[in-house]
């Protein structure tokens, strides 16, 4: 396995270690998500057509979005507070690495809410539960994953970078889940914070996510027309260069985080 | 006298307290950017599935449920804090009458509250079209003021009880949000499923979402007393359940000495 791999993999073992030795964590990160998408589900209720399945997926992309935001916007702070931060800069191995692998962990970790969306949406609500395209799907769902991981990177270092980016980090939560059209297409907002919600990668993942399940979709999304798999390419392109940005900026970020770290000394009492 | 001073040195400090994890520009962000989007995605999600009509009714829900954030998540934390930065051992110390000590740790967080509700049904009014021109200014004025009361008596419950829990923010996160179920916010405690129902009923912010609606429609202060009495009822039950559970934490640690370990 190339040494970046290997980083990145020990980063997110530890991380996912790290969750099980202090599983309480996970509530304060999905409990709003979850309870977001149970009164979607119940305002959904009285509805027919695709709707629910809509509140269920919109609802999964909020435990990942709450989680990275949270987990990835204090992943630094986290080395910091258990007092591995020194060793980590110490190491060979580069920060921006060992940051991915616990941005990973903490998407992936955000899936849990989507899982027991899933379950109260199947048992509570009798939501069907089918999907079109199960392989377009696993593929949308873990290039989403990717791309809120790579938006998590920004906010691990802006954190460290800016005082305010704390402010940033708490503030941004419900905003994201409006602006990025999780549980309402993104026609029904004003239209000056259409390109707000463009910029956002997992914008088109959701997009993506919801055509490889059900094509009904097509009509409310940005590619209304275009045949649904040629509308699920698109999308994946498009979060793929937006995906590419983040990762070139989280880069930026990071050399910035260790160049202070080494020439000031101060990144642990900062 | 000593009792007030105490009461009123409780509520100052507890209110600065906050100030250690909420820096001002957090502060003003919760007050304004929170509610607003907040608001915002429950009134977009609603009109998506059920048209403009539904607005209103969101709107208003949302916005007395702000005050929630000062009066339940702020008033834990003040239980979290407290283990963290070891005064709990300070406070537990000191001499001070118990009861003032405990009430006036919530006290400024209900004038905090009344603020972000003020706040909301701005946005409401001026960005959801939340028509406030029949409301009975003075029936509206009581309900938000008896439902900050309410509630910061209901987070000063859920305070003491998360004493005897390692982590109280987690239980601040829970019920801050179980609220927005519960409580008739975003759609009406009739659609929950019978058997959960009740629980609706031990939350005096169900008691103050719908006071709100009939205060703005227009309803007086007489024709709401009813729900008014009820939500009282329910944040005195609230508060003294706190104070008892506060009373208990402190004789079971000055027993086992077991101070911040529990």
């Amino acid at each position: 396995m190339p040494q970046t791999l290997r980083v990145i993999y020990s980063a997110f073992r530890m991380a996912m270690l790290h969750w099980i030795a202090d599983p309480q964590w996970v509530i304060p990160n999905i409990i709003a998500p979850f309870v977001f998408t149970t009164v979607a589900l119940t305002l959904f209720k009285e509805t027919t057509g695709p709707f629910g399945l809509y509140a269920v997926l919109g609802g999964g992309m909020m435990g990942m979005w709450g989680n990275t935001l949270y987990s990835s916007g204090f992943a630094i702070e986290f080395e910091k507070w258990q007092g591995t931060l020194e060793e980590v800069m110490a190491a060979p191995s580069k920060l921006l690495h060992v940051i991915t692998g616990r941005a990973v962990s903490n998407a992936l970790f955000g899936l849990t809410n989507m899982v027991a969306v899933l379950v109260i949406a199947a048992l509570g609500f009798k939501i069907s539960l089918g999907i079109a395209d199960p392989l377009l799907f696993a593929v949308s769902l873990v290039l989403t994953l990717l791309s809120v991981s790579a938006l998590g990177l920004i906010f691990a270092s802006a954190f460290v970078l800016s005082r305010s980016a704390q402010t940033l980090t708490n503030g941004l939560e419900i905003p994201l889940y409006l602006i990025s059209g999780s549980m309402f297409p993104i026609a029904l907002l004003p239209f000056w914070v259409h390109p707000a919600a463009y910029v956002l990668g997992p914008t088109w993942g959701i997009d993506a996510i919801r055509l490889a399940t059900s094509q009904e979709y097509i009509s409310q999304t940005f590619w209304a027309g275009v045949d649904p798999k040629i509308a699920i390419a698109f999308d994946l392109a498009v979060m793929f260069l937006i995906t590419s940005v983040y990762a070139a900026i989280a880069t930026v970020l990071f050399k910035m985080v260790e160049k202070r770290a080494r020439t000031t000394g101060t990144l642990v009492e900062a | 006298m000593n009792r007030f001073r105490i009461f009123l040195s409780s509520a100052i400090f507890s209110y600065r307290a906050q100030f250690s994890w909420l820096n001002p520009s957090m502060w003003l962000t919760m007050k304004f950017v929170l509610s607003l989007s907040q608001m915002a995605f429950f009134v977009f999600i609603g009109r998506f599935i059920q048209g403009p009509p539904v607005i209103p009714f969101i709107a208003i829900g949302n916005a007395l449920q702000t005050l929630s954030w000062n009066t339940v998540f702020s008033v834990i934390n003040i239980t979290s804090h407290d283990k963290w930065d070891g005064t709990l051992p300070l406070v537990l110390a000191t001499p001070a009458s118990r009861l003032p000590l405990f009430m006036g740790r919530a006290m400024i967080h209900v004038l905090d509250g009344m603020l972000s509700v003020a706040i909301s049904f701005v946005f409401a009014a001026f960005l959801f079209g939340v028509d406030f021109r029949n409301a009975n200014a003075l029936a509206l004025t009581v309900t938000v003021l008896l439902t900050a009361f309410t509630m910061a008596g209901f987070g000063l419950l859920i305070g003491g009880l998360s004493f005897y829990f390692r982590e109280p923010l987690i239980f601040a996160n829970i019920f801050l949000f179980t609220l927005l179920i519960f409580c008739g916010v975003n759609f009406p405690v009739d659609d929950l499923p019978e058997l959960i129902r009740p629980v609706s009923y031990i939350f005096p912010l169900t008691y103050g979402v719908t006071a709100t609606r009939k205060a703005i429609e227009g309803q007086t202060l007489f024709d709401i007393s009813n729900f008014l009495g009820q939500q009282l009822v329910v944040g005195l039950i609230s508060m003294m359940l706190g104070y008892l559970f506060f009373r208990t934490f402190e004789h079971v640690a000055r027993k086992t000495g077991r101070l911040e370990a529990i």
